[in-house]
């Protein structure tokens, strides 16, 4: 298993990476206790305009990995880079979504759409007039026409998700980072915004003009039907298993989840990490 | 039938009120003293002292000297709490001294102030002030150290400068825990001015312009008029109670992201 995930990751090394993590080991420090390493040697490019989803149980490091390219965390060893620079902090280049929406209770809809480009670099070069537009576009775009004045807690769990997704990608970061955004959602809803996820992502454009997205979860049917690559990891210490391409021709949508292809790499996967979860519920 | 109910428990809820005032009004005429104050002749006091308009003065001085005290806490406490709840280097310097002075009561400092600043308003603004600005820092700081890490974190990655993120996610989110410093500033702010008043102004000629303080160590001091210390009690809880709800009603209105 450790072969065929250092082939793939030697492989990828060829083609052109957009982000790259290169022998990256994330030590935690424990008070009276061993370091509990979250990340174990991980070695991993991200392509230009590629959907990779970085899925594997919880405790496997994933948000850890997600964390040191957002530059909210830095590596105990190796590096993490973007376009070949050194990732030391966080950046407008590199868009979050977080687990709890992060949303500003304080803001309504608009305000939280609007926040990075009024009071970040993503809004310099505009006028007021090109960032109400902007903002604008986004709404309309994530479907939350008619919800600009309410505030975060007056909505559903779908429409705050709605709401972090615009303020993300109003501020038209190169790289979007997204931790588990849809775990919190019931499983219709969940689906909906899978379908809308990839529409509002571009997948009807040309692979050159889509954005370069890393997105967490651990739900592998959701990794399966979003992504071009999938990073399996495993737990204690997080290690990367296996990288898995998804040939599932796009724009995907329903009939993409009834595909035998689909069911057959969702088996797959489930196979890899299977054990281990096992082993964890039990534990 | 709802109205009924109403009625018969806001009957059920004044025997006892009534009984005890009752009780009162009757010890108070059979005693026939002058330190005894009663109840009809605290209202016929209420009217008179409202009719001069002495009641009405005094408390617009003693207003203005908590609303002036309160603004001398806030142009202190707020910076300085924020920039504890920032700063880990501020706090640990800020903080000892901040818990050192926290236990000394307002009134503890009244000598001084009267050194320093004589008998008139200054010296009852800095008590106020002194009084307000405990309880404003102390909220301000849980305030802006319980933000919760992804608003930061969120903000930080929109490439916000440390700076505008402390004015556009830090004191919002403060905001809350600084409106509840704010109201129990109001509240020792409005306890100290009384006190503080005894002692401060004594000199100020009597009558209103000495704030509501003075006009009860007047009564209490020269006149020997209990029912008009009562009166005077009286007006300082339903002022604070009024002043309370007012904030609390600004609070609301500023802040219409929290579910109330």
């Amino acid at each position: 298993m450790t072969a065929t995930a250092t082939m793939t990751a030697a492989a990828s090394m060829n083609a052109n990476a957009k982000l790259r993590l290169t022998d990256v080991t994330k030590r935690f420090q424990v008070r009276g206790a061993p370091d509990t390493v979250a990340v174990d040697n991980l070695t991993l490019d991200v392509r230009q305009g590629e959907f990779l989803v970085i899925v594997g149980p919880s405790g496997c490091g994933k948000t850890t990995v997600l964390n040191m390219l957002a530059g909210l965390d830095t590596p105990s060893s190796g590096t993490v880079a973007i376009d070949e620079r050194v990732i030391t902090a966080p950046g407008p280049d590199r868009g979050v979504m977080f687990q709890d929406y992060a949303l500003y209770p304080w803001q309504t809809v608009w305000g939280n759409v609007e926040f990075g480009l009024r009071y970040g670099p993503a809004g310099n070069g505009l006028d007021d007039k090109a960032r109400q537009e902007r903002v604008r576009r986004t709404i309309d775009l994530v479907g939350l026409k008619g919800a600009e004045r309410k505030y975060p807690n007056q909505l559903s769990g779908g429409m705050r998700q709605r709401t972090a997704l615009a303020r993300l990608m109003a501020n038209e970061p190169d790289v979007l980072l997204m931790d588990e955004p849809l775990a919190a959602l019931d499983a219709q809803t969940r689906i909906i915004l899978q379908d809308e996820l990839l529409r509002i992502w571009g997948q009807d454009r040309p692979a050159a003009e889509r954005r370069t997205v890393v997105f967490i979860t651990h739900a592998i049917d959701e990794a399966v039907f979003l992504a071009d690559r999938i990073a399996v990891m495993t737990t204690h210490p997080g290690r990367l298993k296996a990288v898995i391409d998804v040939p599932l021709a796009r724009p995907r949508g329903d009939a993409t989840r009834a595909l035998p292809e689909f069911q057959a790499l969702t088996q797959h996967i489930w196979s890899l990490i299977r054990d281990e979860a096992y082993r964890a519920t039990v534990a | 039938m709802a109205r009924d109910s109403t009625w018969s428990r806001w009957g059920t809820g004044l025997v006892l009120p009534l009984v005890l005032l009752l009780t009162w009004e009757a010890i108070g005429a059979m005693l026939q003293s002058p330190r005894t104050p009663v109840p009809t002749k605290i209202i016929a006091a209420a009217g008179v002292l409202i009719a001069s308009g002495d009641l009405p003065l005094a408390i617009l001085q003693s207003l203005g000297r908590v609303f002036g005290g309160l603004m001398v806490a806030v142009a202190i406490a707020l910076p300085l709490g924020l920039a504890m709840g920032n700063s880990r280097a501020v706090e640990r310097n800020v903080d000892p001294v901040v818990e050192t002075f926290r236990p000394i009561a307002a009134i503890a400092i009244l000598p001084l102030a009267i050194l320093w600043l004589g008998t008139g308003t200054a010296a009852a603004v800095m008590i106020v002030a002194y009084a307000a600005f405990f309880p404003l820092i102390v909220n301000t700081v849980a305030g802006a150290k319980n933000v919760h890490p992804t608003l930061l974190q969120a903000a930080a990655t929109m490439g916000l400068s440390r700076f505008t993120i402390i004015r556009t996610v830090v004191i919002p989110a403060a905001l809350p825990s600084i409106f509840v410093g704010l109201r129990i500033a109001l509240a020792v702010g409005w306890t100290a001015i009384v006190a503080a008043e005894l002692a401060v102004g004594a000199k100020a000629g009597g009558g209103g312009s000495g704030g509501i303080g003075q006009m009860m160590f007047i009564f209490y001091a020269y006149s020997i008029e209990l029912n008009r210390i009562i009166v005077c009690m009286i007006a300082v809880g339903l002022i604070a109670l009024v002043l309370d709800r007012g904030l609390r009603a600004l609070m609301r209105a500023s802040m219409p992201w929290v579910k109330s």
